[in-house]
């Protein structure tokens, strides 16, 4: 089951690798990614979707531990249901 | 608990002292930042913050490696409150730094790491003593900076320390690459530092549907965690539990969150943890969880922990909630604030405690153990007795690491340093270190083992060059004894690797770094030691010669319920 996460967040040095690795460390794998262009000053947006490795995997719970780096300025992720549906 | 960070004071302006290296802009922000000590090595690529140290108000602590600096300026960091910092050169140094880096992130700890590094045009080009430890820690940090220029070093040390001690604490690394530090030129102040964000209010309806649960609850037990410490709530604590009066247990970071004599206290649950604590765990019908993250090692095999209860979570760190056991009230948030706030009226609970205290009694941990020899928990019981509310014990990793758990008494969550997320062997005495130079008249007493001091030995050396006066106590079992109990009990007797029966002759050791030492063999002179410890004003070593077959009980069994438990046979 994919689901997607949008992270909007500050694009300081090492950004995106700390993202991608909370992501993968937190037992998630990550299917597809997208990242627009970014500018300095500006906030961007990382878009994953991301599958569980195991039953015991919440997207609720990485998308908290998401949400308290400090780069990161919002989180938002897709109901699963409505991902399917779309793809 | 969270506060806004003050914003820093502007940075020193007057054009006369504004144009100069990069370097003294480091040690001005350590001392901006309130910051006394600093517990590092030098090398290469630190060196011009090192040519910018003599002669600053910061007091540097020089160990003999790496590790000791960070896992010293951990145990200064929990003892304090205030982020400690250690210092290091690249490459080595830096990599030397990790295991202390990862030891404050699983514990939650406020540390602000520095290392050195390469000049910025020679990173990534496998330059000498070049490695990407911003690479290498990014999962073990709370948050990592590369100074690319000097005018952002005022800027990054403010964020560093507020993001360091804000929120749940963690460290932080700095890597300042050598032209960084030394280039100069006029440096702009520092500007504002984002405050980390303050908590909301709890939530008012669940409030209420916390309370209504306790008030329904026939069997509930307060489970509390490290999240006390880091939340400076003990006091906060001990008034809901004084009001309340529910059965309590404690994580292995948790000990010292209620003094360890209190009533309803049942002492730590989990792998090591006491009967009673267990077994209320496993018959309570709501679990009020404060600061705590249902580990593993608290937990056994999560579906069978607490299988009928309902559970009330309250943490600083709103992600660990329902992270493994789904919170029927989630209360993320200030714990103190909560605690104070949270008021269920009277419970119904009088058979369930006196149920629970009888347990407790029953099952009472025993110090009258046949034999000659020296029984390491009673010794460690009647020392941090003897030792009083001055108590801070700081451990390695194995077996002396339980029996000080179990055995000894804490007055205060500070009264315990203990690597419990990382489970670092070596942490004991560099964190005795930091201990005693956060609070200098505290009686404190690192607990090691024969396998753990040789990880950080050389530190003795760091104890003379201070004159810190640690008390060690070296509970000599010849062997790797943790190591060794599991391989007897779940690798059918099959011993591989642990027998240190080659050991040094650690009193000579100990003398030979210029620390009085002695060694204890008979039962019969433990209180003549203790005696000994407590009095001598200077670092000390007592070798305590231990029998090798003593085991840590109870024990849970590995992937087991905290049901299973295993007792002496
Ligand atoms: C750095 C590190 N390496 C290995 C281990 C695995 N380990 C856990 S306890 C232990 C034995 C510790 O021996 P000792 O310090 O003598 O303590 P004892 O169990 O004998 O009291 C080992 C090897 C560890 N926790 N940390
Ligand atoms: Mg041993």
């Amino acid at each position: 089951m994919t689901c997607r996460i949008d992270i909007d967040f500050r694009p300081g040095e090492g950004a995106v690798l700390r993202l991608i690795g909370l992501v993968e460390r937190r037992g998630f794998v990550v299917r597809a990614m997208n990242l627009p262009e970014t500018r300095a000053g500006a906030s961007a947006r990382l878009t994953l979707d991301v599958a569980p490795r195991d039953a015991g995997r919440r997207v609720e719970t990485v998308c908290a531990q998401l949400a308290k780096m400090y780069e990161v300025v919002a989180v938002n992720s897709a109901q699963p249901r409505a991902l399917e549906a779309a793809s | 608990m969270l506060t806004a960070a003050a914003p820093p004071p502007p940075h020193d302006t007057d054009p006369k002292s504004s144009a100069r290296p990069g370097a003294p802009l480091v040690v001005e922000a350590l001392a901006r930042e309130g910051v006394d000590y600093v517990f590092g090595y030098p090398g290469g690529a630190i060196m011009p913050v090192y040519d910018a140290l003599p002669g600053s108000r910061l007091k540097h602590v020089l160990v003999r490696h790496e590790q000791a600096a960070a896992l010293a300026a951990d145990a200064y960091g929990r003892v304090s409150g205030e982020p400690g910092v250690c210092l290091a050169t690249s490459g080595p140094g830096a990599t030397n730094l990790i295991t202390g880096i990862a030891n404050a992130f699983m514990d939650s700890v406020p540390m602000v790491a520095i290392t050195g590094q390469v000049g910025t045009s020679l990173m990534g080009t496998d330059a000498f003593q070049e490695i990407d430890v911003f690479g290498v820690t990014l999962p073990i940090v709370k948050h990592s900076f590369i100074a690319r220029s000097a005018d952002e070093i005022p800027q990054i040390f403010a964020e560093a320390f507020a993001l360091a001690k804000g929120g749940r604490p963690g460290p932080v690394l700095i890597d300042l690459p050598k032209d960084v530090t030394q280039a100069s030129g006029p440096f702009p102040p520092s500007g504002p530092v984002p405050a980390p964000a303050g908590y909301a209010p709890p939530d008012a309806a669940s409030m209420r549907a916390a309370e209504a649960m306790l008030r329904a609850a026939r069997r509930p037990v307060l489970y509390f965690g490290g999240g006390i410490a880091i939340a400076r709530a003990e006091a906060a604590l001990r008034d809901f539990h004084d009001r309340t009066r529910i059965p309590a247990v404690a994580t292995l970071k948790g000990l010292g969150g209620l003094p360890t004599e209190r009533e309803d206290f049942l002492g730590m649950l989990g792998m090591h943890g006491t009967r009673a604590a267990n077994t209320a765990v496993m018959e309570s019908d709501l679990l009020i969880c404060v600061g705590a993250r249902f580990d593993d090692r608290a937990t056994g095999k999560l579906d069978t922990f607490a299988p009928g209860a309902q559970v009330i979570h309250i943490d600083g760190d709103a992600s660990e909630i329902s992270k493994l056991r789904r919170a029927n009230v989630a209360l993320p948030g200030d714990i103190a604030a909560i605690l104070t706030a949270l008021d269920p009226g009277r419970l119904d609970i009088a058979a369930w405690r006196a149920r629970c205290t009888q347990n407790a009694a029953d099952w009472a941990f025993r110090y009258d153990a046949p034999g000659a020899g020296v029984y390491a928990p009673a010794l460690l019981n009647e020392l941090s007795r003897q030792a009083g509310d001055r108590f801070i014990a700081t451990c390695d990793v194995g077996q002396h690491q339980m029996w000080v758990a179990q055995h000894c008494r804490f007055s205060r969550p500070q009264a315990h340093l203990t690597s419990a997320g990382l489970g670092a062997m070596g942490y004991g005495i560099p964190a005795g270190i930091g201990a005693l130079f956060a609070e200098p008249d505290a009686t404190v007493v690192t607990v090691t083992g024969d396998g753990s001091i040789m990880m950080n030995i050389q530190e003795l050396a760091t104890l003379r060059r201070y004159g810190l006066p640690l008390k060690i106590v070296l509970l000599d079992n010849a062997q790797l004894g943790m190591v060794r109990q599991w391989q007897e009990l779940f690798y059918e007797q099959n011993f591989s690797e642990v027998d240190l029966y080659d050991n040094p002759d650690f009193a000579e050791v100990a003398r030979a770094f210029g620390i009085e030492a002695f060694t204890v063999d008979r039962r019969d002179d433990v209180p003549g030691a203790i005696d000994r410890l407590l009095k001598t004003r200077g670092p000390i070593l007592a070798h305590v010669r231990i029998d090798p077959a003593e085991n840590v009980w109870p024990l849970v069994p590995p992937g087991k319920s905290n049901s299973d438990m295993m007792e002496a046979s």
